[in-house]
């Protein structure tokens, strides 16, 4: 089943698009030191988790096929969602992994712990990137799908999560929402190697992801 | 199996009603839904499966009433085959409809088994491994035709089944539905009436959201005889008029002119000679009978 939902969800364009994203990103995003590209990754992934997840379910809905969906049971319209969700999810993950290694390739960044200016490794960063990734994947991924669910659009899914998008990743984000802002890894202090704050960030876009798994059942039910 | 509609009306947001009072009894065997587009078919049908809930009015199966309720119960009855369906185009014939099967918890097994059985029967056996975005219009059909049929409902919905089949499997699932119907229901709507002819006892005629006619269909064409006419004219000038005046059924030119098949009420003031009325004239008749 797993594999039916891995060609469902992930068919080869939408590989194509992902991998094409980050080589672009980690040729076009400038950067000088090694701990930057977490902060250059973070807000574009979540764009592209976005575009990714959208069609979760909607393209059941453009295909007509949600009129056949709706006569089995809930249980397991729901458990072909999120199977489709883990799966795109870690595809997603994945690819931030890979674009995280083209940066090195592509950029060769300087390592401030080499210089002795920092005390977290090259190791510990890119450890702290992925868990920093999985949430903010997991998070506007399920925030698109969720959209999309409730207006039936995939575009719309992706609009209203780009609002939100605007919002958190500016200035004005930084300033109001300093470390519960849904990119406080981004907006970290990445010369305090030891300020852990940004995490409060991370826990609210979990808590959301809770929320919005529990929200899903009752759109789908509702909306088809 | 019997589903009863009481006083059923659909009005949409727009506020254009689609099915407007609706009253309809569809018993076991094969039930044909004959309608110009628009009647309001595909609604009636979206409103069977539970996709579509009525505005006012009752529908039931069994005496199950149609409610938020009783929805999964009376869901696990029904097999549907939608008018336009793309099914996974990434996936295979077989893996499609294992995933299908499996959507609608069929046991794995029994799956397989009714898989390799229907598709025998649907001539798909050679295709099972062929991609989806491989197959032809009338295949994927087929295909669609399959998975409505894996949970064995005791009421299966086709939306225009025959679309884009050639005659040789059109025969071949209309011949599949009738074996189906055996102590079940099938509502089969098309615009083909040639392929309720084929398979139906009993049918209902939709237009403007109403039932125009219930009923068997010998009722139906026994109510258009005397009322279909043939007649043979000279030149195709002499035939635009009388398009003008009848509702023409069929138009055949030939080296002589031209002989056109007509409906009319009374005999027409021409030379014409009364035939027996086919479900065609019949479903003519009484459209035009109606408006």
């Amino acid at each position: 089943m797993i594999m039916t939902e891995r060609k469902i969800s992930l068919p080869a364009y939408k590989l194509a698009y992902a991998f094409s994203f980050i080589v672009i990103l980690s040729l076009i995003r400038g950067i000088i030191f090694s701990y930057e590209i977490g902060v250059a990754m973070e807000a574009p992934m979540a764009i592209l988790a976005m575009v990714f997840c959208a069609d979760t379910y909607t393209q059941e809905i453009t295909s007509k096929r949600s009129e056949i969906h709706r006569l089995c049971s809930m249980k397991r319209r729901l458990s072909s969602i999120g199977m489709r969700m883990v799966v795109q999810e870690i595809a997603l993950f994945a690819l931030s992994a890979i674009g995280y290694g083209m940066f090195y390739v592509f950029q060769h960044p300087q390592s401030l712990y080499k210089a002795g200016q920092s005390t977290e490794s090259e190791l510990q960063m890119f450890f702290i990137f992925l868990v920093a990734m999985v949430v903010t994947l997991w998070f506007w991924g399920i925030l698109s799908n969720l959209l999309a669910c409730l207006f039936r659009n995939m575009w719309a899914g992706i609009g209203c999560g780009i609002a939100l998008w605007l919002v958190t990743n500016s200035t004005w984000g930084e300033k109001v929402l300093d470390n519960w802002n849904l990119f406080s890894y981004a907006f970290r202090n990445v010369m305090d190697s030891q300020d852990f704050g940004w995490l409060y960030g991370k826990v609210l876009c979990l808590l959301l992801c809770v929320l919005m798994t529990l929200l899903m059942p009752k759109i789908i039910k509702k909306r088809g | 199996m019997s589903i009863k509609i009481s006083d059923l009306t659909v009005t949409f947001k727009n506020k254009v009603t689609a099915i407007n009072h609706a009253d309809l009894e569809i018993p076991n065997g094969v039930f044909g839904l004959l309608g110009e587009n628009g009647a309001g078919k595909t609604t009636l049908m979206r409103v069977l499966t539970t996709v579509l809930a009525p505005t006012s009015g009752t529908v039931s199966m069994d005496g199950i009433l149609y409610c938020e309720g009783n929805y999964p119960k009376i869901q696990r009855q029904i097999g549907y085959l939608p008018q336009e369906i793309d099914l996974y185009p990434s996936l295979t014939v077989q893996e499609c409809l294992e995933y299908m099967g499996d959507l609608a918890g069929v046991p794995k097994e029994e799956c397989r088994k009714r898989i390799q059985y229907y598709l025998e029967k649907t001539s798909l056996t050679e295709h099972r491994k062929k991609k989806m975005r491989q197959l032809s219009g009338g295949m994927k059909r087929r295909v669609g035709l399959v998975q409505a049929l894996l949970n064995e409902p005791k009421f299966l919905i086709v939306d225009e089944p025959t679309t884009g089949l050639d005659p040789e499997e059109r025969i071949r699932i209309r011949n599949l539905l009738v074996d189906f119907s055996e102590n079940r229901t099938v509502l089969f709507s098309t615009h083909v009436v040639e392929d309720l002819a084929a398979v139906c006892n009993q049918l209902a005629v939709m237009k403007k959201g109403q039932f125009l006619y219930a009923g068997s269909m010998k009722e139906l064409v026994r109510a258009a005889k005397g009322h279909v006419w043939i007649c043979r004219l000279g030149d195709e000038v002499q035939a635009r008029e009388i398009e003008k005046k009848y509702h023409i059924s069929s138009k055949q030119l030939s080296e002589d002119g031209v002989q056109i098949r007509l409906i009319s009420e009374k005999m027409p003031n021409i030379d014409c000679v009364p035939v027996e009325p086919t479900l065609e004239d019949a479903y003519i008749y009484i459209s035009g009978q109606q408006a």
